[in-house]
């Protein structure tokens, strides 16, 4: 057997140098790799390349807000990280704060969870709603691009063999009415079963914005603007019109193999919950049943 | 190192004082040793090459060329006086599997060596070809033969069957009747999750083969795998190490880990650790029986006046300890009711499946859960309250059982029923909850006969004590083993208390098969009700020759006369006094989701008397949390012989999250030959919360269930036929 | 490849030279004989094997040990004879909330990170506290109330 390299850099610019010439798999928290690479214990695990280990990258880590309002969030942050912070966004806290238990949020990494690209991952979904920006960075520079391009399909991205998710960054969320729900095995430490996000912006009796994403639901996270632009441009007192056909048409959109009949049916519950209580003049925050 | 310490360092000890676990300090600070932890010189690892089909014939094996040191074991390395057997109660399970295999998962053969990467690329690389035949998975597939009778001999895939009955024939008794309630009620798989997967060592010690264990029954170990080589037992010494979690599921199957360990042994001669990762202990380990249970009732002017069930298990492709356990299911299967016509009949299904064995309940709370859950239903068609419904039927002393014997005690359950109620507000929330309306709450009484059936005690275990007297310090040397539910705190308060000396002063170790006497299987609720029994005695003979210098007590169980058991025709007093108990669940289900939130969860048992009122507790609340789990989240679902389920991730069990702080009550009612009056109690506790937890949902959202788990799936679906 | 890990262990430094892809847990039980951190699952999902990196809890099943190059870890053989650790255990022992044990050197782990950070928590906070730490026994409520008695008995110690 050819021994596997593992490089740990130890700075950001280091790390691109690596990655350039060998290609080696990025590992960030270990959480996701380390188990999928598993032979046991007291066994080395079994990586089928070189490692590149940017866990402890200062320059990868810590979330801040931009100028523009904007919020940057390095890639080596971890969940725990984001979930305590005063100024990630709520759907993101949401997520973050329920993934796995505390253990597992101080090792695994947002960056690590977004490059990894499982359909249950946590924290694509509501970034995916937010229409959240990866920054992926090589030796020649940076590009951006969204989140929802980025995850192509399950374990499917458009990284390339020289590149490093080094930061999300979300624009500025100014929704009045948000809901986010994580349906697990068991109601800690669970992977999930079904996650959705749906929010919406409300202004003068009118829905300005509406979005919804839905985690666990096929390849990837799905969202569909085509059926948020159903509800855009309605008065809330008239949402009840269109809510059916916005509800059918997100049916469409979660895959039947990923989504049997629970997950389906209460993704649909879940969804005109939150329409029902936007026409019902729900004050603005958080939308949930407890009230 | 020390053991931990008593609160009231060398005063005398009393069964009434509150005292720190002689084990806990040490495990605390991580110092106990299990298995995993232990390393010997030159030390080899193990690991097993198992069947990845379900039934079929071995055609070839393909071995890679093995390193130097490397060796692939397999059954041609039994020598010619041996048989490729485990001795369990029967011996029809191989060591290794050869010509044919019954299941996944099966043993075929270990690879061993000094370096576990080297070893496992190795397991990777052996091939073995098969041809493959249709496995039986489930009960039906069972009955109905599928893929050929496994007993070809009688044509069938019974394993093990019995019958018992009382009163008149339900054949009169279902035609006077106004209606028969018919119902058939499935229980799944549930897999014991003990936190320390199965383990052992195989060395070599002065010509004898010694094995480091965790395991529950050392003395079962030596008797099962001795005639691998066909050498005396007293040729294979067992040493259990700290054990790490059982809860029946290192009853029997430590045997096929150290029959395998110790054919490697025989040729190898070094020592030899085997520790299952979790994902083989999830998949190829013993499991609790799945169940199915058809209950017919005959309900004349309200009243039920008769209960017939036909209850089968699913003992998977060998005996193991399956036709005890379906008996034990059998005898429970008409809960803590009297009923005066009954007939009850068990049939143990042989299937492809990995054997199901041991698992806290031992085949009652299959039954239990059964017939709460009809009589629940039962009520429910009837149109009264449920709780109402059973008090009618409340066994009492003297009641003829199912098995024609009768109550020996006084039944408290009405004292218990009291204080649950009271504490649950269950009469009030019963009545406001209406059916449907997302909270509910639920109800259910159990029972669990203490020790070995009827006369097993006397005429199978034939348990033995010794203490040991050494200047002022007393050894206990007992085959009875710690696995976490507080026996050595117990038996050591015990002596203690009978001699009316310090608990320090009282030694316990972990059993040595060559220093300790066969004091019986730590199993079946019976150490405290017995052993301590046992100890007592000895201890009590011991006080009074205190004065005489060192020396040594033993003494042999002894069954009280009066009490007559028939194991041929199962006949006569089944048990020598039950423990009771009474569990109460309330719940909220979301309306949008299905997901259930449990309020609180409340519950009394008699258990004729705490020797330790903490570790009690402590068993109560661990016992209702795994029946909660059973009831509600614990899926092990199975896919051509194969569970789906392979990690803690995808079989999942309670966190300190899903379920409240429980209140618990203990009810004394001394027991006359037990140790200071104390009954079984450790399955007790597991056999009831899961049929209130379901009773509960049922409420909630005016729907029935006849299997679990309920996850929100089930939920859903069952939601299609609200009543 | 060579390559150099330093990290401080239980306040020793160490320089480990080995595989940087070990998982940390083999490395903790195997190179330096700390037996205390438990495999209970090998994915992260037990917490039998939780240790301490730099303030956090983590799960040394999971983590390569080049993860910790620059990290301060501590575990319960770390902890163990602290005033913090000697609390716990006790309060442990007092209230009966160790029974197979085998969960119980994580749960120990787990319930120091908690107090660290949060004196005097709730019986909800406990519980989140520890929900990564399975137990099969104890059906939690003990070491639930172990937690508030070392909370109450630690109380100088916790709000130092």
């Amino acid at each position: 057997m050819e021994q596997v390299k593992c490089f740990i850099p130890e700075t950001l610019e280091e790390a691109l140098r690596i990655r350039r010439e060998t290609g080696a798999t990025v590992l960030a928290g270990g959480s996701d790799l380390m188990v999928a690479n598993s032979m046991g214990a007291g066994v080395t695990p079994a990586f089928k390349g070189d490692v590149l280990i940017i866990t402890n990258l200062k320059e990868l880590k810590g979330i801040r807000a931009l100028p523009d309002g904007s919020v940057e969030i390095g890639a080596c942050t971890t969940s725990a990280e984001i979930a305590r912070s005063p100024i990630a966004p709520e759907l993101l806290k949401d997520a973050a704060s329920r993934m796995g238990a505390i253990a597992l949020r101080n090792s695994a990494t947002i960056g690590g969870n977004i490059g990894n690209a499982s359909p249950k991952g946590d924290m694509p979904q509501p970034l995916i709603l937010m229409d959240a920006e990866v920054v992926l960075t090589s030796v020649d520079g940076e590009r951006r691009m969204l989140v929802d391009d980025y995850i192509i399909a399950t374990k499917k991205t458009a990284l390339r063999e020289d590149e490093i998710i080094t930061k999300v960054i979300i624009p500025k969320p100014d929704f009045t009415h948000i809901f986010f729900r994580k349906i697990g095995m068991r109601r800690a430490n669970a992977i999930s079963k079904l996650t959705l996000s749906a929010a919406a912006t409300v202004r003068d009796g009118v829905v300005v914005d509406f979005r919804a994403s839905s985690g666990a639901a096929g390849p990837k996270v799905a969202r569909s603007r085509k059926a948020e632009e159903l509800l855009i441009g309605k008065k809330v007192s008239e949402l009840h019109t269109c809510k059916e056909e916005f509800l059918d048409a997100w049916n469409t959109v979660i895959s039947p193999h990923a989504m049997p009949e629970y997950r389906r049916n209460t993704t649909r519950r879940m969804l005109a919950f939150f329409i029902d209580a936007l026409e019902a003049g729900h004050a603005p925050g958080r939308v949930d049943i407890q009230e | 190192m020390s053991e931990g310490y008593s609160s009231k360092p060398m005063q005398a000890t009393k069964i009434g004082d509150r005292i720190v676990r002689v084990d806990a300090v040490q495990k605390a600070r991580g110092e106990a040793v299990y298995v995993c932890d232990m390393t010997l010189p030159d030390m080899q690892y193990a690991y097993m090459v198992r069947s990845t089909i379900a039934r079929g014939r071995i055609k070839a094996i393909h071995v890679p060329e093995l390193p130097e040191g490397y060796y692939f074991i397999s059954a041609k390395d039994i020598p010619a006086q041996g048989k490729n057997e485990l001795w369990m109660i029967a011996k029809d399970w191989r060591c290794f599997a050869e010509d044919y295999v019954l299941y996944v998962g099966e043993t075929i053969g270990l690879v061993v060596g000094p370096d576990r990467g080297v070893l496992k690329r190795l397991k990777a690389q052996i091939r073995i070809d098969y041809e493959e035949q249709t496995p039986a998975v489930t009960i039906d597939d069972g009955i109905h033969c599928v893929g050929g009778p496994m007993f070809p001999e009688k044509n069938s895939n019974v394993m093990c069957e019995l019958f018992c009955e009382k009163g008149r024939p339900m054949d009169e008794v279902f035609a006077e009747a106004d209606e028969v309630f018919e119902e058939t009620i499935e229980t799944p798989y549930q897999e014991h999750v003990h936190l320390e997967t199965n383990s052992a060592i195989a060395d070599m010690e002065d010509g004898k083969f010694v094995f480091y264990a965790s395991a529950q029954c050392p003395f079962y170990i030596r008797k099962s795998i001795a005639g691998l080589l066909d050498i005396p037992y007293d040729d294979i010494i067992v040493r259990q190490c700290t054990t790490g979690g059982a809860f029946g599921g290192k009853e029997h199957f430590p045997d096929v880990l150290c029959g395998a360990l110790l054919v490697a042994e025989n040729k190898i001669r070094k020592p030899i650790k085997m520790v299952f990762d979790r994902e083989e202990d999830t998949q190829f380990s013993v499991k609790r029986h799945p169940s199915k249970c058809i209950y017919k009732t005959a309900v004349k002017d309200g009243k039920i006046t008769g209960v017939y069930g036909h209850i089968y298990y699913n003992c998977g492709a060998y005996l193991s300890s399956s036709y005890v356990v379906l008996q034990r299911g059998v005898f429970h299967g008409n809960g803590v009711y009297t009923f005066d016509n009954t007939y009850l009949k068990g049939e143990g299904i042989g299937t492809n499946m990995f054997p199901s064995c041991a698992f806290r309940g031992f085949g009652a709370p299959q039954t239990l859960f059964a017939i709460e859950t009809h009589l629940d239903h039962l009520a429910h068609h009837l149109g009264v309250d449920p709780l109402e419904f059973k008090m009618q039927y409340l066994a009492k002393k003297g009641d003829e059982t199912t098995t024609n014997g009768h109550i020996i005690e006084e039944v408290k359950l009405p004292e218990m029923l009291d204080v649950v109620t009271r504490e649950s507000d269950y009469w009030r929330k019963a009545k406001e909850y209406k059916p449907g309306c997302g909270r509910g709450i639920g109800i259910a009484l159990y029972n669990h006969g203490g020790a070995f059936t009827g006369n097993g005690e006397q005429a199978i275990i034939k348990a033995h004590a010794r203490l040991v007297k050494t200047g002022d310090r007393v050894s206990i040397q007992v085959g009875s083993t710690e696995m976490g539910q507080g026996f050595k705190t117990s038996l050591r308060k015990i002596c203690a208390a009978t001699l009316g000396v310090s608990i320090d002063r009282i030694e316990y170790l972990d059993p040595d098969t060559s220093k300790v006497v066969d004091s019986g299987p730590t199993a079946a609720s019976r150490s405290t009700m017995i052993v301590g029994r046992l100890v007592e005695r000895a201890a009590q003979e011991m006080k009074e020759r205190w004065s005489e210098g060192d020396f040594t007590t033993e003494v042999e169980y002894e069954h009280p006369d009066g009490y007559p058991w028939d194991q041929a025709t199962f006949r006569g007093d089944a048990y020598l006094g039950y423990g009771w108990g009474v569990a109460c669940v309330e719940v909220e289900v979301d309306k949008l989701t299905n997901e259930v939130k449990t309020l609180g969860a409340w519950s009394s048992h008699e258990i004729g008397k705490a020797i330790d009122e903490l570790i009690v507790h402590g068993q109560i609340n661990g016992g209702i949390l795994q029946s909660l789990g059973y009831g509600s989240m614990e899926k092990l679902e199975v896919k051509g012989g194969r569970f789906k389920q392979k990690s803690m991730s995808d079989y999942v069990i309670p966190t300190s999250m899903d379920f409240p702080k429980q209140f618990y009550h203990i009810q004394e009612n001394p027991y006359p030959w037990g140790p200071y009056g104390a009954k079984g109690m450790g399955e007790l506790v597991f056999n009831g919360a899961s049929a209130a937890y379901v009773d509960a949902v049922e409420r909630a959202l005016n729907t029935r269930f006849t299997s679990i788990p309920i996850p929100p799936e089930a939920i859903e679906e069952a939601m299609k036929h609200v009543h | 490849m060579y390559t150099e890990i330093r990290f401080t262990l239980n306040g020793e430094q160490k320089l480990y030279q080995g595989d940087p892809l070990r998982r940390l847990l083999d490395v903790l039980r195997e190179d330096y004989g700390l037996t205390g951190s438990k495999e209970g699952c090998g994915e992260g999902e037990c917490g039998a094997c939780s240790i301490i990196k730099n303030g956090e809890l983590v799960t040394s099943c999971i983590l390569p040990v080049g993860a910790v190059n620059g990290c301060e870890l501590l575990t319960i053989e770390g902890i163990r004879d602290t005033e913090k650790g000697r609390c716990i255990i006790d309060s442990y022992a007092e209230g009966g909330a160790v029974q197979c044990g085998f969960c119980i050197p994580g749960m120990v782990m787990a319930t120091y990170v908690l107090l660290s950070k949060n004196p005097d928590p709730t019986e909800e906070e406990i519980r989140v506290g520890i929900s990564g730490n399975i137990c099969r026994c104890t059906g939690y409520d003990l070491i639930v109330e172990c937690i508030k008695l070392a909370a109450k008995k630690g109380a100088a110690l916790w709000n130092r």
